[in-house]
């Protein structure tokens, strides 16, 4: 292989969260990927999203691995002094869960006088639930998800609405990825919608039940991106490309079963997820863990990275997706109405970046 | 000099500011809760978090919050401006990261949240201090904005309400003025309210 680009900046750190969808990260480091683009990077592990931002907002972090609305969160000042952050390339799509206590699932199961279970599970069955509480005067449910700004809070709440469940009829909380568990095993939460390994966490110590995943929500939505200041992209170019470039090989390289479960093998090896490969292997083999005892559910396209089917690119950023989130945005009420959006998403969502990716992996063959 | 000035004017040993401090490290959590025994800091400590960080927030209702920037239980803080109708509350985080203030300048600039050096005992007392100014400091100015907004909003409404009523009853603007006044006198109600009403009233005829 041919170098063809020589990056202006060659020392580079990148951000990411200990996540099963951290993959592309870890193959693109391992398989020297990222070396072969001229590249020395340095991985570091982020503890929460909130600090990834404003690290790489500080320019601290050259480049980061970001929840897909995060960048017009950024862009638009949400929570945050606006900073223009873009997305030149997709990550990760259909990563996500939403997982139950057992508690609440014996409730739904003997509320509604059934005695299967049928995954993916239909929220009107929960709000049969609510209902029975509402009329006891019981506490609210409470659900979890990872961050405001996150697909997980839009998918738990689509999810809900699917079943006629509204964000007043639950309490909604934001608890980090790795005390989901913990919390729901202490009874401070009776759900969450999280990313992987902690739904197989969840199902396989026998605290939890994942009764549907992001692939059953929103097919084939954007789930992680990759995300740069804007200002850095302008000055460091072929940079941006270079990290992108390794990372579209180690997507396109995370398509086959085989090479995922090598991946499972060094993310539980090294330890960058803290937990063992039975819990980390199974949504990268598109196997979702449902209940203890149950068999797992067949999701094919759990975690997915890359595609080859139909000539459809999910790594190359596309507007109408950024739309949809802003949309998400919007009904959830964390933007006010005087806050500007033209144009916004079509200066985020660069596909022109991507494009020119294209050629230069192309030549590089 | 700041931090000095404070001390002085609040040497009384009341604990009168409650400070929530989460921080894993529970060693570095008592040197700081010592090093503040005799001061006006009331420190309650949070070790691990996760789900109970909002039912804490809420039972103590802290004046500030002291947090490691890397913990992970800064997106709960986060979530608080979002999904809580929780007041938000002052965030400091400490951080052995070198530059500071390169994260401060990109945090809403010190509004409600900012970034010191690393957590040491010897310097917590200053640090939060200067929190303390900085954050009333940014309290005053969002009251007189939000209160220079209302009185815009208000001298509107009077000057709206006033050309209604010099439509309507063909009278003079001093005349619509007294009138607006005397209603104002005579129902208890702010000049502001009554043109309001007079407001509403026409838009619904």
């Amino acid at each position: 292989m041919q170098m063809m680009i020589k990056p202006e900046k060659t020392n580079i750190t990148i951000g990411f969260s200990p996540l099963t969808d951290c993959a592309p990260f870890v193959v693109a480091k391992n398989l020297g990927y990222f070396a072969q683009w001229g590249l020395d990077v340095t991985l570091q592990k982020q503890n929460s999203w909130a600090t990834l931002r404003d690290k790489l907002h500080a320019g601290i972090l050259d480049a980061a691995q970001m929840l897909a609305p995060m960048p017009i969160a950024s862009t638009l000042g949400l929570g945050v002094a606006p900073m223009h952050v873009i997305a030149p390339m997709i990550l990760s799509q259909n990563g996500n869960g939403i997982t139950l206590s057992e508690s609440l699932v014996e409730e739904i199961l003997a509320v509604n006088q059934i005695s299967e279970l049928v995954f993916p599970l239909d929220a009107k069955l929960l709000k049969n639930v609510i209902e029975k509480r509402k009329q006891h005067g019981s506490d609210k449910l409470c659900f979890a998800s990872v961050f405001p700004f996150s697909c997980h809070h839009y998918q738990l709440q689509d999810w809900l609405l699917s079943g006629n469940i509204t964000f007043e009829d639950v309490n909604i909380i934001v608890v980090p990825p790795s005390n989901m568990v913990d919390s729901m095993l202490s009874g401070d939460i009776d759900g969450f919608c999280v990313g992987g390994p902690w739904n197989a966490k969840a199902v396989r110590g026998g605290s939890g039940v994942t009764v549907i995943t992001s692939y059953d929500i929103w097919q084939d939505y954007p789930e992680k991106v990759l995300g740069f200041l804007s200002s850095f992209a302008t000055s460091h170019p072929k940079t941006v490309l270079a990290i992108c470039a390794a990372l579209k090989q180690a997507c396109t390289w995370l398509d086959s079963t085989p090479n995922r479960f090598e991946t499972a093998v060094i993310m539980s090896r090294e330890g960058i997820l803290g937990e063992p490969l039975e819990v980390i292997a199974p949504s990268l083999l598109g196997s979702c863990l449902t209940k203890k005892g149950l068999s797992p559910r067949h999701v094919p396209s759990y975690n997915q990275f890359s595609t080859t089917l139909g000539g459809l690119d999910i790594n190359r950023p596309d507007i109408k997706h950024g739309f949809w989130l802003l949309e998400k945005i919007k009904n959830c009420q964390q933007i006010s109405a005087d806050v500007e959006t033209d144009g916004v998403i079509e200066s985020i969502f660069r596909s022109d970046i991507y494009a020119q990716l294209a050629l230069l992996i192309d030549k590089k063959g | 000099m700041a931090s000095r000035k404070n001390e002085k004017q609040l040497s009384s040993g009341t604990k009168d500011l409650r400070i929530l401090l989460i921080d894993e490290n529970t060693h570095r959590a008592d040197l700081v809760t010592a090093a503040l025994g005799d001061s006006r800091y009331a420190i309650s400590h949070l070790a691990s978090p996760s789900g109970t960080l909002l039912k804490q927030v809420d039972q103590l209702q802290p004046d500030i919050i002291v947090i490691d920037i890397e913990s992970p239980s800064r997106d709960i803080l986060e979530s608080l401006n979002t999904i809580k109708n929780i007041n938000p509350k002052p965030v400091v985080m400490f951080s052995s990261e070198q530059d500071t203030d390169t994260i401060n300048q990109s945090i809403e600039s010190g509004v409600s949240a900012y970034v010191v050096g690393d957590l040491e005992p010897h310097r917590v007392k200053p640090i939060l201090d200067a929190a303390v100014a900085r954050f009333r400091e940014y309290q005053k100015l969002k009251t007189e904005l939000s209160e220079t907004k209302q009185q815009l909003s208000s001298r509107k409404n009077i000057d709206h309400a006033k050309r209604i009523l010099m439509k309507n009853r063909n009278i003079s603007e001093e005349q619509a003025f007294q009138t607006m006044r005397k209603t104002a006198m005579d129902t208890g109600q702010k000049l502001d309210d009554v043109a309001k009403t007079i407001i509403s009233m026409f838009n619904t005829l």
